[in-house]
């Protein structure tokens, strides 16, 4: 077995039995009732929720985007040593890709202008109104950030095979186009519905 | 087969020994070891060993002797010589018998060969003191003991038919100042071996019994129910003092309070009076303590004189327990403080962090109004807003008191702080990114499908 699989593998039986385990004296204990989700949920800061959507909102669209690139990229690049006449024309395609970037910064930047201080240190004090700004905030993020990361992927593997097909007969670029925009659409979903779920959010005191 | 039995000795003995200084809660620790060997004969095991640090009582002895001696035709001679040493322990088995690899320092050359030479053996690691071996074989082989010295055996004619019970006295004791214990012990060898020699000699089938009169080796009488050792912090502080109880209409404990440290502030004419009460409540009885319990509810009254230029002063701690459907258990909640002064209240909330099942107590080490405050005021325009309330190392218990002591505390810190789970999730997420990219990144490999060193270079056209 290579190293990578042994890593992985010992990785996730040391996690389940960490689990397993703290579970197991959790029960044997009587002590179940100290596994309290809720008393994480509301302990835990609505900033750190806020920022954690933020930062996966930019950085999955750019893995989204980049990942996109680099296929379509090497196609274009690849079939341009034959067929040089296809170079111009398949930049559509990377800036399909690249849309996906912009749609994820854009995002961080609204969803970071929602970020408030407020005042307020216990559960109670806090309010309910900055717990749910920062689970919006989070769920935005997370929304994004996963809808660009494949809908990327997606155009950047319809744009490599519109690169690679535009090398061998120069016809079929255009209705590939047509492949890539339905992929991209999805993307745009993705920033819709973060619009919606931020919509609401208040944070502040 | 009789060399390894000798090997199975000692590891038994060492094993015992090790038992025996373990086990030594036994307020009557006198036990000596037996070691019974026969030239010819059967087995001498026909029972089962002894139980590892079981002590071996004189009726136990004489069953073990009795199927020894009794079971014909494959019994063992009744030609017993009986070496009795003042005092012998198993330890000194262990320490002078060469276990330990060291084979030639040992101490008991004729007694190995002796019991590697012997048909069956028998081993008592531990036989009680009050069973006086020499009035067992006495017993069992209906002969009067016959003691000798070591060399008189050789004007002795034994006679095979009627047995004999010969007792040799080795009149070296490991306890004796003359000599070191090693070389006694090798004395009372060389004895034996004399003694077996001249039985040998006169081609008598004999059986031998190695015993003593007391051990040599006594250990210390422990205490056999010792104190319960519990820890206790090494800077335990000054006086410690028992919680408060109140009892209830049967006279059982219901409430149990305690706190190391509490003090009340109020806010006088722009200034903060400040005043402790601990002692007050806990140790000298300048409090009247009232309080009742029923299944629900949980009422602590605690009633002082004179505090801050107030003329009456009461606490009240209000407790309740109910059923949450959600967790399936009982939880009870200190529901409210209250302080009243002087026909005035003071109502400090406190339900929502001062909570525990109910068989449980609740502990925090800082219970205040004032800073991480779990008790809060009532309302905003309360008279609470004037005082503060805090209690240091509070712990209270309000249902299902049993004894006096308190139940396990619910504490009011987890094993992880918010911050340290806030971390983790942080921690986790940024790893597991990581993760995802080096796998990414090391399976990464170049296009080796038409490569091909030993042919020509790729020509790239130079025009469009």
């Amino acid at each position: 077995m290579n190293g990578q699989a042994l890593l992985y593998g010992g990785v996730t039986v040391a996690f389940w039995s960490t689990l397993l385990v703290v579970g197991i004296c959790y029960t044997i204990f009587d002590l179940g009732f100290r596994f309290d989700v809720a008393w994480f949920l509301t302990e835990t800061s609505p900033f750190m929720w806020a920022n954690l959507g933020i930062g996966l909102a930019i950085s999955l669209s750019v893995v989204g985007a980049a990942w996109g690139i680099y296929i379509t990229g090497s196609s274009i690049i690849g079939g341009g040593v034959k067929a040089p006449r296809i170079k111009t024309k398949n930049l559509v395609s990377i800036i399909f890709c690249e849309a996906v970037a912009i749609y994820g910064i854009i995002m961080a930047i609204v969803i970071s202008n929602m970020a408030e201080n407020f005042s307020g240190t216990t559960p109670d004090t806090i309010g309910f109104k900055n717990y749910q700004a920062g689970y919006s905030m989070f769920g935005a993020g997370l929304t994004v950030g996963f809808s660009n990361l494949f809908c990327g992927i997606c155009v950047g593997i319809v744009g490599s095979g519109a690169a690679l097909a535009d090398a061998q007969n120069a016809s079929l670029f255009v209705k590939i186009l047509i492949v890539e925009i339905f992929g991209s659409a999805i993307g745009l979903f993705g920033v819709i519905v973060a619009i919606l779920q931020t919509s609401k959010v208040k944070m502040g005191d | 087969m009789a060399e390894e039995m000798f090997g199975r000795l000692v590891s038994i003995m060492m094993v015992f020994s090790l038992l025996l200084s373990v086990f030594t809660t036994r307020s009557c620790s006198d036990h000596v070891p037996l070691i019974m060997w026969s030239s010819e004969g059967g087995s001498l095991w026909t029972q089962d060993p002894p139980v590892a640090g079981h002590i071996v009582s004189r009726s136990q002895l004489e069953t073990y002797l009795s199927s020894a001696f009794g079971s014909a035709p494959n019994s063992a001679p009744h030609t017993v010589l009986l070496f009795l040493q003042d005092r012998l322990s198993v330890d000194d088995i262990t320490l002078y018998g060469g276990v330990f690899g060291n084979k030639q320092d040992s101490v008991f050359p004729n007694l190995e060969t002796a019991l590697q030479s012997s048909s069956s053996l028998l081993v008592l690691p531990s036989v009680s003191g009050s069973a006086s071996v020499p009035e067992v074989l006495q017993g069992l082989l209906n002969v009067a003991p016959l003691s000798l010295d070591p060399e008189q055996l050789n004007e002795l004619h034994l006679d095979v038919s009627s047995p004999a019970l010969l007792v040799f006295r080795l009149p070296f004791g490991t306890g004796s100042n003359e000599m070191a214990p090693k070389d006694s012990l090798r004395e009372n060898d060389r004895l034996m071996g004399n003694v077996l020699d001249a039985v040998k000699a006169q081609a008598v089938p004999y059986t031998a019994v190695y015993t003593a009169l007391a051990p040599s080796w006594v250990t210390r009488d422990v205490n056999p129910a010792p104190q319960s050792v519990g820890r206790s912090l090494l800077q335990a502080t000054n006086d410690v003092y028992a919680p408060l109880q109140i009892l209830d209409n049967m006279g059982k404990v219901c409430i149990l309070f305690w706190a190391s440290n509490l003090t009340v502030s109020v806010l006088q004419s722009g200034q903060w009076q400040k005043a402790d009460l601990t002692d007050k409540t806990f140790i000298s009885s300048g409090v009247e303590k009232n309080g009742s319990c029923n299944a629900s509810n949980s009422q602590l009254i605690l009633k002082y004189g004179n505090i801050l230029g107030f003329q009456t002063f009461q606490l009240t701690f209000a407790m309740s327990q109910r059923l949450y459907p959600v967790s399936a258990r009982q939880w009870f909640t200190l529901d409210q403080v209250q302080l009243n002064y002087d026909g005035h209240n003071a109502t400090f909330n406190g339900s929502d962090g001062i909570t525990a099942p109910s068989e449980y107590s609740y502990h925090c080490q800082m219970v205040s109004s004032s800073d991480y405050p779990l008790l809060v005021p009532s309302t905003p325009t309360d008279n609470a807003k004037q005082w503060i309330l805090t209690f240091t190392d509070f712990q209270i218990q309000g249902f299902g008191v049993t004894g006096e002591n308190f139940s396990y505390a619910n504490d009011c810190a987890s094993f992880f702080t918010p911050g340290i789970w806030m971390g983790l999730v942080t921690s986790l997420l940024l790893l597991l990114i990581l993760t995802y990219g080096l796998h990414m990144i090391l399976q990464l490999r170049s296009m080796d499908r038409f490569d091909d060193p030993k042919g020509p270079a790729i020509a790239v056209p130079q025009n469009d």
